[in-house]
């Protein structure tokens, strides 16, 4: 059986193959609706009803069922595909002609270079290098500088303890009580001050002191003071002479200060 | 740094350059021989003239060449033979068909990469571009805008090939077809692919 012989039943068509084919030639039937997969499928059917294979009509088919695909698949890029396809084929030759040319002009030189090493042959060169000591520069004084031991001396370095730093040569600040309560007696003695005025510009450990010795002047009831808010001004006076007022004056004060 | 030298002079700077040149291995330009020597180009000029005379072929087994942009001492090819058998191993291999082009490429076209090679060549040209950057014939000469890496020839290649300068090198145009033979080929390309389209 020839393949223009096998029925198909498709969606837009119902017939023996090769009508189908004239008819998509002569354009009756639009290619573009025509589905090629259906087409192959029948074949397909048609082949295990058969249960043999006939090679040349299988090839036929092949051929046929090939061209349909194309001529469709063109018909599916039409528009700008058109006027490539005018210029194409002369572009392409013309590129190709002038790879051809590029890699024959490379190929005839490569065979000249071949000649001119030919020309040289039996010709040496000295190879040696230039002896160290004639060199501009000497390389060897900085290769000898790296040395395996001083990496692993200095990994050694990394992996000891380090000594307990000795702190006996820092002097402690000492800073006696007897001193600042001279200090607050002798301010005590011009009146009312505050705390601020007695320890101003003096370190944390000189602060402490002084506020141990106004305690310690409290205890001996020899000062009193006031403190308006945390963190406020400490308004210091003599108990003899507690004038609230004047302590309130200082004590608001010390509050625009702080 | 003078060329009012005395005649007698002449002479002994040309012993000095010979000495030069036996103890570089790279070709030495007349620069830097004028300024070895402290001696004028011009007077560097003439010991040279007087050297080449002295190493003159058939005169010496050590030849004067003016080659990779300097002055170099060579063997007398005459010894290779003798060479050989002392060395054992031939003084440069040959170059396989694929490794000419490649070089070729890289000698007419640098710098070159090594994409533009393999579209010249319409074959990969990986493998012998990576044997000429072995043999020292090519070297890498930093990149393109593409950031491939591109290629130059050294003086190695230029002390191989005998070559003073890449001017040496014929224009490569000389191997083009003649105009005839490129219409034709055009023709039977166009046929080609009319019969193809059709």
């Amino acid at each position: 059986m020839s393949i223009g012989a096998l029925e198909l039943d498709l969606e837009v068509f119902t017939g023996p193959f090769d009508l189908l084919l004239t008819l998509v030639l002569r354009e009756e039937v639009d290619l573009l609706e025509l589905q090629l997969a259906e087409v192959v499928l029948a074949y397909l059917d048609h082949l295990e009803q058969r249960g043999e294979l006939d090679l040349e009509t299988a090839t036929e088919f092949i051929v046929l069922i090939a061209a349909l695909l194309e001529l469709k698949s063109r018909l599916m890029l039409m528009g700008e595909e058109e006027q490539e396809l005018d210029i194409e084929p002369e572009q392409a030759a013309e590129e190709l002609l002038a790879r051809m040319l590029d890699a024959r002009r490379y190929r005839s030189a490569a065979a000249h270079l071949g000649e001119l090493l030919a020309r040289e042959r039996g010709v040496r060169f000295r190879e040696a290098p230039l002896p160290a000591k004639l060199r501009r520069t000497i390389v060897a004084p900085a290769e000898g500088s790296y040395d395996a031991q001083a990496l692993g001396e200095a990994m050694g370095r990394l992996l000891l303890m380090p000594p307990q730093i000795d702190l006996r040569h820092v002097a402690v600040p000492r800073v006696a009580v007897s001193e600042r309560l001279a200090l607050l007696r002798g301010l005590l003695r011009r009146g009312a001050f505050s705390f601020e005025e007695a320890v101003r510009g003096a370190d944390r450990m000189t602060v402490a002191v002084t506020l141990f010795a106004l305690l310690e002047l409290y205890k001996r009831g020899e000062a009193d003071w006031q403190q308006g808010e945390s963190f406020g001004e400490i308004a210091v006076h003599s108990p003899q002479a507690a004038m609230p007022a004047g302590a309130a004056t200082l004590a608001s004060a010390g509050g625009l200060a702080g | 740094m003078s060329d009012a030298q005395g005649p007698d002079d002449a002479p002994r700077l040309a012993r000095t350059i010979e000495s030069l040149l036996f103890l570089s291995t790279d070709p030495l330009s007349t620069a830097e021989l004028a300024e070895a020597t402290q001696a004028g180009e011009g007077a560097v000029a003439t010991a040279l003239a007087l050297l080449s005379e002295r190493h003159a072929p058939g005169r010496s087994g050590i030849a004067l060449r003016e080659l990779g942009g300097g002055w170099t001492l060579a063997s007398d090819p005459d010894s290779e033979d003798a060479a050989r058998r002392l060395f054992s191993r031939p003084r440069v291999s040959t170059l396989t068909p694929a490794q000419a082009e490649t070089l070729a490429i890289v000698a007419y076209l640098q710098p070159v990469s090594r994409p533009e090679i393999t579209r010249i060549r319409g074959v990969s040209a990986d493998s012998a571009v990576a044997t000429l950057l072995d043999r020292g014939l090519i070297e890498e000469a930093g990149h393109s805008q593409f950031g491939a890496v591109v290629y130059r020839t050294t003086t190695q290649f230029l002390k191989l090939f005998g070559l003073r300068t890449l001017d040496e090198l014929p224009d490569v145009a000389r191997w083009d077809p003649t105009p005839e033979e490129q219409a034709e080929l055009r023709d039977r390309l166009l046929k080609a692919g009319e019969a193809r389209a059709s």
